[in-house]
């Protein structure tokens, strides 16, 4: 019979883990058995999917062994079923050669599942070694050790540097020598790389073109620059407080057509009275974005958006007094009137005379229409004025001077009327008395969700008193806003499975089809779609952006090929083709669609007995009606359905109805101002130099645009008005990083076109400024629906 | 709908496969294959027989399979990993194409390097600048990997 050999297993990591829990993240340990008479255990890793031991254990093993090796986690291990992750077998004989002098390798395997069936998911990385010459002082001596002091002494100490760890003597957790003989000459793990191990918690991968990325365990999150070991942990976090506050400091500089934030020193007042600390000192550069410097538009309307109030003095003449309720109210003296409305939150409606005087007025003085008028929609929701004295009726607000509008594209005028007219109508008004929640910073999520469902939806919609634990200050808007910047970015995480990025690109959510591995999911969809409510009726902005697509969804429009293109380009380029090619003896189609549910495909009908119904060219128009029909809407309708019940709940549908789906998006997330020089920086030519005339007029005429119209240019070129926060230059294409570009394409009488997918738009060489001007405003003007050819 | 086009696509193999080509299922899972590709007789790859694993998406084929070589090789459009930048298997594929056409695209790909378009750009240097010690390294990486 042959003797034991001493190995070394070393239990470097898992990753990907299941995750069983949608609000806990396991705390991963390993269990590992040779030949079910040695049994190991690791250190607990805590709250991660993604758990790092590198321990080392020895274990004396024949060829024929069997290792066993068990992930549970421990918070759930005496449960049941152990809180079972996983298991992997491994003989040895299959992994080292028991026969040579030494031998080494690092295998990733699959964890599979156990009898009980449960789900599993991930890998675990384990290296396997033996040294017969080396062994004899460590591993031998070690070798009936209990627990986990057989670990090598390096391998306890947090990572080294690769040097120090590839001279330990029995190559555990050490490169194989000759490591630097060119990139071909040896696999590392997904925690080391030719500089080196990683800092703990970061992971190396590869993404499907190739290139090299880096995940942050720690936080989440991803880069393409690889982390340093002398880069401490409290760098990074510094790092990304300063992405956060980036993003903050984009959240509250948005705005709605007729809204601005307020001038930068009342807003950093206002900041600091809320006493969030994390936001304090930078909202003071953001704002004064909307200060009318435009020559072309005549006109700015500023509506404080109760982003201020409360503090500062109130107006000369007025004085705030309290009801015996204890509601206050504002006493103006100049007038002798009381209001419920306090002066520093209203809206104003500047305009700007020739001389640059300023008239201001605010819009609840706007009062009720002249006696006879009246307002409608049309069946587009337009808003439109109908004076029954004259019997007629005119696009333009009687109440408004009739200046205010000149110059200024129809489009905007009508978002601008819609607005107004949505939030007039009665079911947006604030109720009396106040909502209160409160929520813990770090906990957003949780305490929300049990906070916003515990209240009725007339509850949600008196005045939002938001407070965060711990801190001391009122919610004179600042604090909400920061409630709204925080649960936006936390409820969207993909990491809950709830939402997804489209594959279109970075940035824009779609529902996730899999959301259901979360047995509570339209629970969860539901309170997303009251949040989603409760930030338009409160006039809050989320920081959150959605495929086009939802939006049509929203609005209960029906969804066409063309919104495949922002949910999945490679998808819609493929029906694309089939609608413009004989797809006669190509395609093995029938009218059914594969949905893969956690790893089974299952087929699904897309209209009755629709598996035994060939596609042929003849009813191909309607498959692909269908196909999109299913893959955008039809699969998610359960969460779809209860984020609508939430929504409407607060915002009823008619009332929503009156907006496109390029303008609910803004109303939702809001106008973010726009860096044309970056976004000039970062524009690549096709058949154009920067310097050509066109470029110049091209660059000109959107410097000269307003926040929304470059918003509007955006949506009409990306799909998306949202920016990355680092600016134009990370911004994705369907395929990763894709610049802003612009193509010479078209003829001169030709109205510019996008190709939303590559961020291009297709400029034809006009022949002066005007022409490309109205060509331009046109386009963006007139294109009704995201993903534009 | 992929699974009966595999399936097709796996008949079709079987009655007019490809010259110096050859792919099937690795083992119950259609969606799973391996192939291998004969180094075209006018390259440096001549001599070697290269694999590739291919994995289908169940949207195939509406979205491009995954393929890769497991073999490997020294090529300006193929990296350390196996994979491979062509375009076909990205934004220019369509649902017409095949995986014999793939193997195909990819045999010309060894006879024909793309230097413009390069996967790793070292490789695609010395290709354009010293072809005779491209062709020397690869037939080098050929005999000690692909034979």
């Amino acid at each position: 019979m042959p003797s034991t050999t001493p190995i070394s297993v070393k239990v470097v990591a898992a990753e990907s883990l299941y995750k069983r829990d949608v609000f806990r993240q396991p705390d991963p340990f390993v269990v590992m058995t040779v030949d079910g008479s040695q049994t190991k255990t690791t250190l607990t890793a805590k709250k991660t999917l993604n758990p790092y031991w590198n321990e080392t254990y020895t274990f004396q093993a024949l060829e024929d062994s069997i290792l066993v090796i068990q992930v549970f986690d421990q918070k759930k291990f005496k449960k049941k079923d152990q809180g079972f992750l996983g298991v992997v077998n491994v003989r040895i004989g299959d992994v080292i050669d028991l026969s040579l002098n030494d031998s080494e390798e690092t295998i990733t395997r699959d964890l599979k599942k156990s009898n009980e069936n449960l789900a599993v998911s991930g890998k675990i990385i384990v290296v396997i070694s033996h040294n017969k010459r080396g062994t004899g002082s460590t591993g031998a001596a070690n070798g009936n050790g209990t627990g986990r002091s057989d670990a090598p002494p390096s391998i306890q100490a947090p990572p080294q540097p690769p040097i120090a760890n590839s001279t330990s003597t029995n190559g555990a957790g050490a490169p194989a020598g000759g490591a630097v003989g060119g990139a071909a000459s040896r696999q590392y793990s997904s925690f080391e790389d030719q500089y080196g191990r990683l800092p703990p918690g970061w992971e190396r991968r590869t993404d499907n073109f190739g290139r090299t990325y880096y995940v942050d365990h720690n936080s989440r999150t991803t880069t393409w620059q690889r982390p340093t070991l002398d880069e401490s942990e409290s760098e990074r976090g510094q790092q990304r407080i300063n992405t956060t506050e980036a993003e903050r400091r984009q959240h509250r500089g948005r705005t709605l057509p007729g809204e601005t934030p307020q001038s930068p020193n009342v807003t950093g007042g206002s900041s600091s009275g809320t006493n969030s600390a994390t936001s304090g000192n930078i909202t003071v550069n953001s704002t004064g974005a909307n200060t009318p410097v435009n020559p072309g538009a005549a006109v700015s309307m500023a509506a404080s958006g109760a982003t201020t109030t409360g503090l500062g003095e109130l107006p000369s003449g007025w004085e705030q007094r309290f009801t015996n309720e204890g509601r206050p109210y504002f006493v103006d003296h100049n007038t002798r009137t009381t209001t419920w409305v306090d002066p520093r939150r209203q809206q104003y409606i500047r305009t700007f005379g020739p001389n640059t005087t300023i008239q201001q007025q605010p819009v609840s003085q706007l009062g009720p229409l002249p006696s006879g008028w009246e307002m409608r929609l049309t069946n587009t929701a337009r808003v439109y004025f109908v004076d029954h004295n004259t019997k007629t009726t005119t696009w333009d607000d009687p109440r408004l001077p009739s200046s205010l509008d000149q110059n200024v594209p129809q489009y905007k005028r009508d978002f601008r009327r819609k607005v107004i007219y949505f939030r007039s109508q009665p079911a947006l008004r604030i109720l009396p008395g106040q909502c209160h929640i409160k929520v813990r910073r770090d906990n957003i999520f949780e305490d929300s969700y049990q906070e916003i469902m515990r209240q009725t939806p007339e509850d949600l919609k008196k005045r939002l008193m938001i407070k965060f634990d711990g801190e001391e200050g009122l919610d004179y808007g600042g604090v909400s806003r920061e409630f709204f910047f925080l649960l936006s970015h936390d409820m969207f995480n993909p990491f809950y499975c709830l939402f997804e990025y489209s594959s279109h690109d970075n940035y824009t959510l779609q529902i996730n089809p899999n959301s259901g591995i979360n047995p509570e999911h339209l629970n969860y969809f539901k309170f997303i779609g009251r949040v989603v409510g409760l930030g338009v009726f409160h006039r809050r902005f989320l920081d959150a952006f959605f495929v086009g697509a939802l939006y049509k969804m929203m609005l209960h429009k029906k969804v066409v090929l063309q919104d495949m293109e922002g949910v999945d380009a490679e998808f819609y380029r493929s029906l694309k083709w089939i609608c413009d090619n004989d797809i006669t003896d190509v395609l093995e189609l029938t009218f059914s669609a594969e949905d893969e549910r956690f790893g089974e495909i299952v087929e699904v009908d897309l209209k009755e007995g629709g598996r035994d119904i060939e596609v042929t060219e003849e009813n191909k128009h309607e498959y692909v009606e269908l196909i999109s029909e299913w893959r955008i809407s039809k699969r998610v309708d359960e969460q779809f359905k209860a984020f609508t019940d939430g929504f409407n709940e607060l915002i009823p549908q008619e009332l929503v109805n009156v907006f496109d789906e390029r303008e609910l998006e803004l109303l939702i997330g809001g106008l973010a101002e726009i860096d044309v020089e970056d976004w000039k920086k970062h524009t690549d030519y096709r058949g154009y130099q920067e310097n050509d005339q066109v470029i110049q007029w091209f660059w000109k005429c959107i410097k000269e645009w307003d926040s929304e119209q470059k918003a509007r240019l955006l949506q009409f070129t990306t799909g998306t008005s949202r920016i990355p926060v680092n600016g134009f230059k990370d911004l994705q294409g369907s395929d990763g990083p894709r610049r802003f570009t612009i193509e010479k394409a078209g003829e001169s009488n030709q109205l510019p076109k996008s190709h939303t997918c590559f961020n291009r738009v297709d400029l034809p060489p006009y022949t002066n400024y005007e022409s490309l001007k109205q060509k331009l405003t046109l386009a963006v003007e007139e294109t009704v629906g995201f993903g534009q050819e | 709908m992929s699974l009966k086009r595999i399936n097709k696509e796996l008949a079709d193999l079987g009655r007019d496969p490809p010259s110096s080509c050859s792919a099937g299922p690795v083992g119950d899972d259609l969606y799973h294959w391996q192939a291998s590709i004969m180094g075209p007789p006018d390259s440096p790859y001549a001599g070697g027989v290269f694999f590739l694993s291919i994995h289908f998406p169940t949207d195939y084929p509406f979205k491009p399979p995954k393929v890769a070589f497991t073999t490997k090789i020294y090529h300006p459009n193929i990296n350390g990993n196996g994979n491979i930048c062509l375009d076909i298997l990205k934004d220019q594929w369509s649902p017409a194409l095949t995986i014999s056409k793939v193997l195909l695209s990819i045999c010309s790909l060894l006879t024909d390097a793309n230097p413009d378009d390069p996967l790793v750009p070292e490789i695609a240097h010395i290709y354009k600048q010293d072809r005779a010690k491209y062709e020397a390294t690869a037939k080098e990486w050929t005999k000690k990997y692909a034979v």
